[in-house]
C-alpha cells in the first residue's frame, strides 16, 4: 500500500470530486473505480435533470428546497455550472410535472453520492481504506 | 404512466445499487451479489409500499 498522506493533502486531494465525480479516486490511483464512479454519478444526475427535477437553491425561502440544497451542493462545480446555465429551474410548471418528484430524488442523491466520493477518496488518502 | 414510474424506479434502484456495490465490494463475486441484493430490496420494497399505499388510500 502507497504511504498515507498528510492530512492537508488528504482533504485537498478529497476535494478535488467537487470539481469532477471520482476525480480524487481518479488522482489516487484508482483508475477504473473513478470511471465507474463518474459515470454512475453524472448518469443520476443528468437523470434527474431530465426528470424536471429542481436544482434548488440555497436561498429558497421553503426550509425543505434548503435542505435539498444542501445536498445537491454536493455536486460541487457540476451543480453551479448547470445553475448558471438556467438547468432544473424551479417554476409552477415544473412542480406540476409528474416526474418533479423524481427528478429531485436522483439530483438529491447525486450529490449525496459525490459528498460520499469525497469522505471514500479521504479514507483511502489517509491508509484507512484500500 | 405506471410503466414509467416503475422503470424510473428501477433506473433508480440500479444506480444506486451500483453505487454502493462500486464503493465497498473489490472482488467480482461480492459485487454482484451485493448489486443483486440491493436491487432486490429496493424495487420489491418499494413496490411492496406502493401496493400498501393503493390498499390504505382512499
Amino acid at each position: 500500500m502507497a504511504e498515507p498522506f498528510p492530512r492537508w493533502k488528504a482533504y485537498a486531494v478529497s476535494l478535488l470530486t467537487l470539481a469532477v465525480p471520482g476525480l480524487s479516486h481518479w488522482f489516487l490511483g484508482k483508475k477504473a473505480r473513478a470511471a465507474a464512479f463518474f459515470g454512475i454519478v453524472i448518469v443520476t444526475f443528468l437523470s434527474g435533470l431530465a426528470l424536471h427535477g429542481a436544482l434548488f437553491p440555497l436561498t429558497s425561502p421553503n426550509w425543505l428546497f434548503r435542505l435539498g440544497a444542501v445536498a445537491q451542493v454536493g455536486m460541487g462545480a457540476i451543480y453551479a455550472a448547470a445553475l448558471a446555465l438556467g438547468f432544473g429551474k424551479l417554476g409552477l410548471l415544473e412542480m406540476a410535472d409528474a416526474m418533479f418528484g423524481y427528478g429531485n430524488t436522483f439530483l438529491v442523491t447525486a450529490g449525496l453520492m459525490n459528498m460520499l466520493l469525497c469522505m471514500d477518496a479521504f479514507d483511502i488518502a489517509v491508509g484507512r481504506k484500500e | 404512466m405506471i410503466q414509467d414510474h416503475f422503470l424510473t424506479l428501477v433506473l433508480f434502484s440500479v444506480l444506486v445499487a451500483l453505487f454502493f456495490a462500486t464503493l465497498y465490494h473489490r472482488d467480482r463475486r461480492s459485487f454482484l451479489l451485493s448489486v443483486a441484493k440491493t436491487l432486490a430490496w429496493m424495487v420489491a420494497g418499494s413496490v411492496a409500499l406502493a401496493f400498501v399505499m393503493l390498499w390504505t388510500g382512499r
